[in-house]
């Protein structure tokens, strides 16, 4: 890979290459060794940071850095058994768990400063841990570039920078036994499935925010080091096995869980997800943008509830559930046809204001239908209350329930009954996207006329897509009916603080990243997490959402899982500006 | 059905409206092909920089006398935010995929209204407008408000600048080369991106003046106005055949005329009694531009713009 025509890029700092190295493992070591210390006096700060012997709250988080580093940090030296953590980038992941623990430490002194009123409440520990993470920072910083430079000549102090946190792939696996591939993928959803309920475990906003930062820094160094790209091999190799493990760990979130509280949180970004996940049908892989998807999911709740056995629904009727689910999937797909039909025929930004009218219009028809200056049938602005637990089988929903030796209360099993929807929506979604149909949609996004000559009838495909969105929300709203007890009009909004609304699922749906399964869960659990978790910023929240958008728009249009075809899309990789040298050579196969 | 010319007085009236606000979807649809969603949202600033400029004067000042200096202040503000989100946040975007300029106004129109909720201060609820002072005009079949007098001199003026403007002036007609061909139009030297911008600008100054009727008819402006304020006047230009100036103001006075009559008279209709009244107007103006798309989908008076789709 090497030829006498690399040009070789500085350190952001320059620093000989093995000093730098000990640098950042004695700052990582000395980090590490600091969590262990008392870094404040007074048990006022969450967390309790007082204990000597004993790391509490942000300092665990502060200690996963360190220890990370410290081992990227050997591994990018070739100690000797490690090698299987880097078969990408050796030192930008160091470099990136280096940033992603200081930020994480210096956040963790500075809000003790703030908070308790001033550098006095910082014990030495403190000192020791912010000045140890910055000296990583130092070395890993130091560290030489993992990719030669693309242009020759000297740099600017920032083009080293971004250089420095580049990464070559992984060249190909050597193969293991299947048993021990099988063994890592389910270890890989083991650490996901922690990693999530660790976050939403979070009792107060100081440790979520450190989360946040070292997972934002710790993520990206994962990839950088590739094992991401060692892991998409595996799962490739065994579908079937990826799938199952991932939805064992979705199903053992409820068993992880002591408190209700928090599987409350679970079963609502399972309903978020979910839906994402339907309106990714929809956006993601037929490209239409529906901006009224909440209204689909408000039409199967509505006719759930009606149709639940509430004594306030003014239908006497009561449907057994699955029943209930088939009308309110059945009610929300003649909607999406009767929306659909007229304006899937015209140019897609009709569709856009028109899901968007419609989100809008049926949240004033379910308002204004209260008997007074409509018909009687939803109560108006009150909704319908008092929707009774479901009973399946004898399985009372809305009673705790004794499972191996686990207490599942009320949104445990709802959180259950949902993850059964969520695998057909995930099923509907992966079979579709692998199908005729699938890649029917996709010729029509990227180009509809030329879709069309190649004989596909665009008019049917989109439409089939834009009801098979709205019957999956349909569907997901008849379990959300049964979740929230009670569904009124102002739960349908476009855009609300409280997910989900059309702008939050859309914004899952992008910020996740389009046409991927995992994006938009991934999305929708970090748009109910940061609002839930960060209560301090409410009035704010909003504000954020549409810049965070506008941003997100502006410099990662293609998501968090970039699908590779959009990463192409946005970008405009074309043929001569692809990765240069043993990149390109990879990904070609050679 | 006596009350007929009053109830078309009110439609057409609240048409006008409708029909300002519709230019500046109409213009900008028309020469890059954006849905800028957050339009209302700047419609809604205009009404708020006017009343800024309003409490900025004495207590007291007469409102016919406040009106020029809110009239530039309303401007002021949409077309400052307009050129702004242009330059920052659709000009980078252009070349993109479509759904990505769309995503982009829709962060800016949440983002503007809760800037305005969270800055401007008591806007968490409606801020009272100044109003003319004395009771509605009567015109012997029907009387109409003091404050909608503005309404109807503003209106047709801007209607006839805009229409000068773009027919006889320079830049109007390296508008309509633009959103005919940007390519050639480039080629011919016309400096594209000046007209794009100008186009924002043009679209926000009448938004403006949109806004303050608005306000001096109602009374009141609140951050909120700008969602379905928008989405109306969005109807109005799809009515009238997007990318057409003309249009949208017919298309306006179309959407107000059959909000208007459907708010009066769809519950004397049998077996709709109770989808009549005000709360349901909203819901027959989007009947009605559902029926639209599928009966004439090229808008009322027809796209000037070729549809490049």
């Amino acid at each position: 890979m090497t030829t006498n025509q690399t040009h070789t890029i500085a350190p952001v700092l320059p620093v000989p290459a093995t000093a730098a190295r000990l640098t950042a493992l004695v700052g990582a070591l000395a980090t590490l060794g600091s969590t262990f210390l008392a870094w404040t006096w007074t048990a006022e700060f969450p967390g309790d940071l007082t204990v000597t012997g004993y790391p509490g709250g942000l300092q665990v988080l502060t200690l996963t850095g360190a220890l990370l580093t410290a081992l990227f940090a050997l591994a990018g030296h070739g100690v000797r058994g490690l090698g299987w953590l880097v078969p990408g980038g050796k030192n930008s992941p160091v470099r990136l768990l280096a940033l992603g623990t200081f930020t994480t430490t210096w956040y963790a002194v500075l809000a003790i400063t703030v908070e308790l009123g001033g550098l006095v409440n910082l014990e030495p520990g403190g000192w020791i841990a912010a000045v140890a993470s910055l000296v990583t920072l130092v070395g890993a910083l130091g560290l030489p570039a993992d990719v030669p430079a693309e242009n020759p000549g000297p740099a600017s102090g920032w083009q080293r920078f971004t250089h420095a946190f580049k990464a070559p792939a992984p060249g190909k696996a050597a193969p293991l036994p299947s048993w021990a591939e099988i063994l890592i993928i389910a270890a890989a959803f083991g650490i996901g499935l922690f990693i999530f309920t660790y976050g939403i475990d979070t009792e107060y906003a100081e440790l979520f925010i450190g989360f946040l930062l070292l997972i934002g820094f710790g993520a990206p160094a994962v990839a950088r080091a590739g094992l991401n790209r060692r892991l998409g091999a595996l799962t490739a190799t065994h579908k079937n096995v990826t799938v199952t493990a991932a939805f064992v760990a979705a199903f053992a979130f409820p068993f992880t869980q002591s408190n209700d509280a928090y599987a409350t949180i679970g079963a609502n970004i399972l309903i978020f997800a979910t839906v994402a996940l339907g309106l990714n049908v929809v956006v993601g892989l037929a490209g239409l943008l529906d901006l009224g998807y909440v209204a689909f999911l408000g039409v199967g709740a509505y006719t759930a509830a009606l149709f639940s056995g509430s004594p306030s629904s003014t239908i006497g009727i009561q449907l057994p559930f699955w029943a209930a689910v088939l009308a309110g999937a059945a009610a929300s797909l003649i909607f999406g046809v009767v929306i659909g039909a007229p304006t899937l025929r015209l140019h897609g930004d009709y569709l856009a204001i028109v899901t968007l009218g419609f989100g809008e219009i049926f949240r004033i028809a379910m308002q204004n239908m209260d008997g007074a200056s409509g018909p009687d049938i939803t109560n108006g602005p009150n909704g319908i209350p008092n929707i009774p637990d479901l009973e399946l089988f004898g399985f009372n929903f809305g009673e705790p329930h004794n499972v191996l030796g686990v207490e599942l209360g009320r949104f445990s099993n709802y959180y259950l009954l949902m993850l059964f929807f969520t695998i057909i929506v995930v099923t509907v979604f992966r079979r579709s996207d692998q199908s005729r149909i699938g890649r029917a949609w996709v010729a029509i996004r990227e180009d509809e006329t030329a879709a069309r000559a190649m004989g596909i009838n665009a008019f049917r495909l989109k439409l089939l897509a834009f009801a098979l969105g709205a019957t999956l929300a349909g569907m997901a709203g008849t379990v959300q009916a049964h979740v929230t007890f009670t569904v009124t009009p102002a739960q349908y909004k476009f855009v609300e603080a409280v997910p989900p609304n059309s702008a939050f699922l859309l914004a899952a749906v992008i910020l996740g990243g389009m046409g991927t399964v995992s994006g938009p869960l991934i999305g929708a659990a970090l748009l109910y997490l940061i609002p839930a978790k960060l209560q301090f910023m409410s009035d704010y929240q909003l504000l954020l959402f549409g810049i965070a958008l506008i941003l997100l728009m502006r410099f990662r249009p293609e998501g968090l899982i970039a699908d590779r075809r959009k990463q192409l899309e946005f970008h405009e990789t074309g043929q001569l500006d692809a990765p240069k040298g043993d990149i390109g050579l990879s990904k070609a196969g050679v | 059905m006596n009350d007929l010319p009053q109830q078309l007085a009110n439609g057409l009236l609240l048409g006008a409206l409708y029909g300002l606000i519709a230019i500046g979807y109409t213009m900008v649809y028309g020469i890059v092909q954006l849905i800028n969603f957050a339009h209302g949202e700047i419609f809604m600033i205009g009404g708020f920089g006017a009343l800024t400029a309003y409490l900025w004067l004495p207590a007291g000042t007469s409102l016919l006398f406040a009106l020029p200096l809110m009239i530039l202040m309303a401007m002021a503000c949409s077309v400052l935010v307009a050129m702004g989100a242009e330059r920052f946040a659709y000009r980078p975007l252009r070349g993109a995929p479509r759904l990505a300029p769309l995503i982009t106004a829709i962060g800016l129109s949440i983002a503007l209204q809760q800037a305005i909720w969270a800055f401007y201060p008591d806007a968490t609820k409606s801020r009272p407008f100044p109003e003319f002072e004395g009771g509605r005009i009567d015109l012997g079949a029907f009387a109409i408000g003091r404050g909608d007098l503005f309404l109807v001199i503003a209106a047709p003026l801007c209607m006839i600048a805009l229409g000068f403007f773009v027919s006889k002036t320079r830049t109007g007609r390296a508008m309509q080369a633009t959103s005919q061909d940007p390519d050639t139009a480039k080629l011919m030297g016309i400096n594209t991106d000046r007209i794009i911008v100008t186009a924002f600008a043009i679209g926000a100054a009448f938004a403006a003046i949109a806004a303050i009727a608005h306000g001096v008819k109602y009374g009141e402006v609140n951050f909120k106005m700008g969602f379905i304020a928008g989405l109306k006047a969005f109807t109005a230009a799809v009515l009238g055949g997007i990318g057409n100036i003309y249009g949208a103001m017919i298309g306006g006075l179309v959407l107000g005329l059959a909000e208007a009559l459907a708010t009066a008279y769809i519950e004397n209709i049998p077996g709709m009694s109770q989808l009549g009244g005000g709360a349901w107007k909203d819901v027959w103006a989007f009947v009605l531009l559902i029926l639209v798309l599928l009966l004439r989908p090229q808008g009322l008076l027809g796209q000037r713009v070729a549809d490049r789709a």
